[in-house]
């Protein structure tokens, strides 16, 4: 479950955010779109504690993240799955270590690691390139990476900034039945794109951010 | 845990160059630490039975009755500073003294009486002989009746003792200076390679790691820089007591005597695990999540 009350956003005199309301229910599948500038990655963004929101609060699966302290913030974050829009992926680790990073964080046991990172590899149809290194893969590799190590570790929440900005149209399909696959087994997902074609026809909510205002809501 | 060894380790082969240097700087600054050690343990070897040796001279006043030397014996043996009591007669001082100046003992020639007092050599417990003590004690035994004088080296007494705190301080102070230095290596080393990492550290961070699990590799480089400087400090002072014992002993013979602390072998790395890990600690202080 995702809430957000009344949520405002500055960066210096500049409004990013203006006073968000959203809820979206456990389980839930939706998207974020509008166009660029219109603060949708500053809203994931405020989902994870990259940012602060300054107004506001903000309720992730009962984290009340307004009054979270320092030291829980790994918690919430070990709880969310994120795509991230410049992938983040470590250079100097190979892509089954950047993948299994998200593993290894948790806690999990090395055997088990091996397993589930295999087949997140899979999942993205990538396993092949486990011993490869990021810079040796193009975007649309990279960016499949990012997606596996979001998903391995079956959070509740996955946040996808622009998960097929990258992709050619046949990968970015095969990404969003994944993250429905996902959703299907009750995670959360809430995707931010600017591109229509993701959501038309899939029945789930999207929500229409312009300006750093909700301005809109629609079933794709 | 072995996640954050990996890490560690790919990251010292990586900046082998950085490290390595560090290594070499930490290894011969431990190098110094352990010549400090080296001279202060033989000095203390040396200085240790010296006490053994400090003896005091109690001389009797003459013609003293058998029975009142036999008082002053049961006195002095009663005392919990003494260690040893030897009597020397006034024959077996003169006996003694004869011997001493062995080809111009004509000297003595012409003597009708024996000038030589009787005399107690009393050697003090180790933990006495120090200046304050023994002045102490002198003054107590000189009140006793049937003794004339008592005489002592305070020179030596004190001497001892100031060479020893003196050598001890000195070794103190650069310790605690190498150390110092120890420290801020690893701590400077820790630092760059923090910063060369800050970009994966971001990335750690907002996939959630914790702050220990960030920490844990650059502690253990911290560490592994310092154990194996800790091995090349030990490997440099080996050589060095080698190359003293077996080599400049031919030239200079006390050489010879001179002890390697066996316990080096085990402190110096250890010392440098420590060390490199206080460094690393300092140089990544507080983790803003």
């Amino acid at each position: 479950m995702i809430i957000f009350q009344n949520v405002s956003k500055y960066y210096d005199f500049h409004t990013v955010l203006r006073n968000i309301n959203i809820s979206i229910q456990k389980g839930e599948m939706a998207f974020l779109t509008g166009p660029s500038g219109a603060g949708k990655s500053t809203l994931l963004k405020l989902m994870y504690m990259a940012e602060i929101p300054d107004e506001g609060n903000i309720l992730i699966e009962d984290l009340d993240i307004g009054s979270m302290k320092m030291s829980q913030i790994p918690l919430l974050r070990r709880n969310i799955g994120v795509v991230f829009q410049d992938f983040k992926l470590i250079r100097n680790l190979n892509i089954f270590d950047n993948v299994a990073l998200a593993l290894r964080i948790r806690g999990v046991a090395e055997k088990e690691t091996k397993a589930l990172t295999s087949e997140a590899l899979k999942k993205v149809n990538l396993r092949h390139l486990a011993d490869s290194y990021p810079k040796s893969l193009s975007g649309g590799e990279q960016q499949r990476i990012s997606i596996a190590r979001a998903i391995v570790a079956e959070p509740l929440v996955l946040l996808a900034d622009e998960p097929t900005g990258n992709l050619d149209p046949g990968t970015a399909l095969d990404i969003i039945r994944l993250f429905r696959d996902l959703n299907s087994q009750g995670t959360t997902i809430m995707i931010a794109t600017h591109n229509r074609e993701l959501f038309r026809g899939t029945g789930k909510r999207v929500l229409k951010l312009d300006g750093g205002s909700l301005v809109g809501e629609e079933l794709g | 845990m072995s996640y954050s060894f990996k890490v560690a380790f790919k990251s010292l082969y990586r900046e082998k160059w950085i490290n390595l240097l560090s290594i070499f700087t930490v290894g011969s600054s431990l190098l110094i630490i352990t010549l400090t050690v080296f001279f202060l343990y033989n000095l203390e070897l040396i200085t240790g039975h010296l006490p053994e040796r400090f003896s005091m001279m109690i001389y009797l006043k003459d013609n003293l009755a058998q029975e009142e030397v036999q008082n002053v014996l049961s006195t002095l043996r009663k005392r919990p500073d003494v260690a040893k009591l030897k009597y020397i007669s006034k024959d077996e001082a003169l006996k003694e003294l004869k011997e001493t100046l062995h080809d111009t003992n004509y000297i003595l020639e012409g003597l009708d009486d024996n000038p030589l007092a009787a005399s107690f050599e009393m050697r003090l417990k180790k933990d006495f002989v120090n200046a304050a003590s023994a002045a102490k004690i002198a003054g107590e035994i000189k009140k006793m009746p049937g003794i004339d004088s008592v005489y002592y080296g305070e020179k030596i007494a004190e001497a001892i003792n100031l060479l020893k705190r003196s050598v001890e301080n000195i070794s103190l102070i650069i310790f605690l200076t190498i150390a110092l230095g120890v420290v801020f290596v690893t701590y400077s080393t820790v630092k760059i390679l923090f910063y060369r990492r800050k970009e994966e550290i971001e990335i750690l961070k907002l996939l959630g790691a914790t702050g220990g699990f960030i920490r844990a590799p650059f502690l253990i480089e911290g560490g592994a820089i310092g154990l194996m400087g800790g091995v090349l400090g030990t490997i440099g002072a080996f050589a060095f007591y080698i190359a003293v014992t077996y080599r400049l002993s031919i030239v200079i013979p006390i050489l010879k005597t001179l002890v390697f602390p066996p316990g080096l072998l085990i402190a110096l790395p250890l010392t440098g695990i420590i060390l490199g890990i206080i460094g690393s600690a300092i140089a990544i202080g507080r983790l803003r999540l």
